[in-house]
């Protein structure tokens, strides 16, 4: 006990000591610190105003205001696919085109430009697959998927889509030393797609269309380099995805097939309950439609 | 993912999806499980004899195999058999059929491990024990039968039951390389919907339902090699054998 006592007045002593030896830097650095948030909250408080201002036709919902307030949109996007979403390694920045779809859709939401949501930084982005996108977005984790998403209709019961704002088509990238030359040649073969793709019922519906009768097997993988290295060691036949993120996997030793099927729109998805975010993100997608600024954006990062 | 935890339409989806999906790879898993469980107990066995032999060469072996194995993570042994191996025989594509990838994958890395408990659940046997059976005239695989292995059972039986509860487990790693398991139907169906929830706790259970009778049969092999051998009932003669 007695020895308790000592060491608790040692300690405030030398607490005491502390305080005045660096008196003067403290208090200085105190007042940095008050003036840097202050300086923030006069920020915040003016984007906040500025964001009332625009969407002040159409009142701001709670779940909206909750991204304001919070001073960033969390946004899901791929982090590997070169010209849509592609995270620099050097930088760790995201760049590409959906990348800057989300600077836009969070300059509509803080009331900027997407220049300016770019430069502070508005969005935050966090890499996904197929595989994490949906349960990050109903965690709340993030606020949209912007990550080649495909809008089918029992996904439409689960999230909210907005408009497409791309299309894509699924092609066929193949050996060049298996000898297979077109879709018919197929039949017997493995074709490797992606989990959560929808590929496989596009395959099924184009060949019935086509009236081609062959029977090919379907593995999953969970990721695209995963079935790069699968086609790579001969481990499937054919690689099938989206040929947006195909185009990235093409190389000397590989071609894709003349073959384009289901055509698949992508949309924004925003968590169910956020019916709010969904209307901005629909009438933010709808417009840049419009006024072509989303096929200046897309003619930015060469697509199509 | 909780959220969606309670909703009726999920669960009726899920009921829908499990004959083409969870059944399959029920069975998938089931199949790996079991043969997988048969091809480790059979190298743990051998290896671990191998490395107390007093052969040299026959414990350097067992080491190599040993510490390789489980010096090496699972999941890029698994990947080596996928893509690596079938290049050593021709770059045809020649393609390991999954349900022998799968044997082959969980039985060769926890064969090692059991190889250790069998190992370490001989040494525990006092040496006191195979110098009687040798002074009897046993030889060295008379001297295992029927001295030195029946008395490790009680010692090895709980590590024993967890190995084979992680082989169950570890088969999951095969979804990686779409091994037409039970993680792999369970990946499809849950990303598929976005019903993750429902899938993947419908696979727990599935998973349950193998390793739980398993670790309880484990128990009951324990408890039972833990009984005393009762002495023989002498009615009269003596049982010369004896």
């Amino acid at each position: 006990m007695k020895k308790k006592v000592l060491s608790m007045a040692f300690a405030a002593i030398m607490a005491a000591s502390a305080l005045t030896a660096c008196g003067s830097g403290s208090s200085a650095s105190a007042t940095t610190a008050a003036a840097a948030s202050e300086t923030k909250a006069a920020e915040t408080s003016a984007e906040t105003s500025k964001a009332a201002e625009t969407s002040a036709a159409g009142e701001i919902t709670a779940d909206v205001q909750k991204i304001i307030d919070r001073g960033v949109l969390k946004v899901g996007c791929k982090s590997d696919i070169p010209n849509f979403s592609l995270q620099n390694t050097a930088t760790g920045e995201y760049e590409g085109f959906e990348d800057d779809l989300a600077y836009t859709i969070a300059g509509e939401i803080f009331g900027c430009s997407m220049e300016e949501a770019k430069e502070k930084k508005l969005v935050e982005f966090q890499g996904v697959t197929a595989k994490t996108r949906g349960p990050l977005l109903e965690n709340g984790e993030i606020d949209l998927v912007i990550a080649t998403f495909t809008i089918t209709d029992e996904r439409k019961e689960t999230y909210n889509f907005s408009t497409p704002y791309y299309t894509d088509a699924v092609g066929l990238l193949v050996n060049k030393d298996s000898g297979i030359a077109s879709i018919e040649d197929l039949d017997g073969k493995i074709i490797g797609v992606a989990q959560s793709s929808t590929t496989k019922d596009g395959f099924e519906a184009y060949i019935a269309e086509k009236g081609i009768d062959i029977k090919p097997e379907f593995q999953e993988f969970d990721g695209y380099p995963a079935l790069a290295q699968a086609l790579a060691t001969k481990q499937i036949d054919c690689f099938s995805v989206d040929r947006a993120i195909l185009s990235g996997y093409v190389n000397d030793s590989n071609m894709l097939l003349e073959d384009r099927f289901a055509e698949q729109d992508y949309g924004v998805a925003s968590a169910k309950e956020n019916t709010g975010l969904a209307e901005l993100v629909e009438k933010k997608v709808t417009s840049m439609l419009d006024d072509g600024s989303m096929k200046e954006l897309q003619d930015q990062w060469n697509l199509q | 993912m909780i959220k969606g935890l309670f909703d009726g339409k999920r669960w009726l989806a899920l009921w829908k999806a499990i004959p083409e999906y969870y059944v399959p790879g029920f069975i998938m898993t089931l199949k790996i499980s079991l043969v997988g469980l048969a091809v480790a107990l059979v190298l743990g066995v051998i290896f671990g004899m191998l490395s107390t032999m007093k052969f040299r060469p026959a414990k350097f072996l067992s080491r190599i195999y040993v510490e390789f194995i489980q010096n090496t993570p699972l999941a890029l042994q698994v990947m080596f058999y996928y893509s690596v191996l079938p290049m050593l025989f021709s770059s045809s594509g020649f393609r390991i059929p999954k349900f022998a990838l799968g044997v082959i994958g969980v039985g060769v890395y926890h064969g090692a491990y059991i190889s250790e408990v069998i190992r370490t659940g001989i040494e525990a046997i006092p040496k006191g024990q195979s110098e009687a059976a040798a002074s009897q005239g046993f030889n060295y695989l008379q001297t295992m039968r029927y001295v030195i292995l029946p008395q490790t059972i009680k010692i090895i039986m709980p590590p024993l039951a967890n190995q084979a509860l992680n082989l169950v487990k570890n088969t999951s790693i095969l979804a990686m390389v779409a091994g037409m398991d039970l993680m792999y139907y369970t990946d499809s169906w849950g990303s598929d919907r976005g019903f993750f929830a429902q899938a993947y706790f419908t696979s727990a259970v599935l998973y349950f339902v193998i390793c739980f009778p398993l670790a309880r049969l484990a128990r009951y092999l324990e408890i039972r090699s833990m009984r005393l051998p009762a002495s023989k009932k002498i009615n009269g003669k003596e049982d010369a054998a004896c």
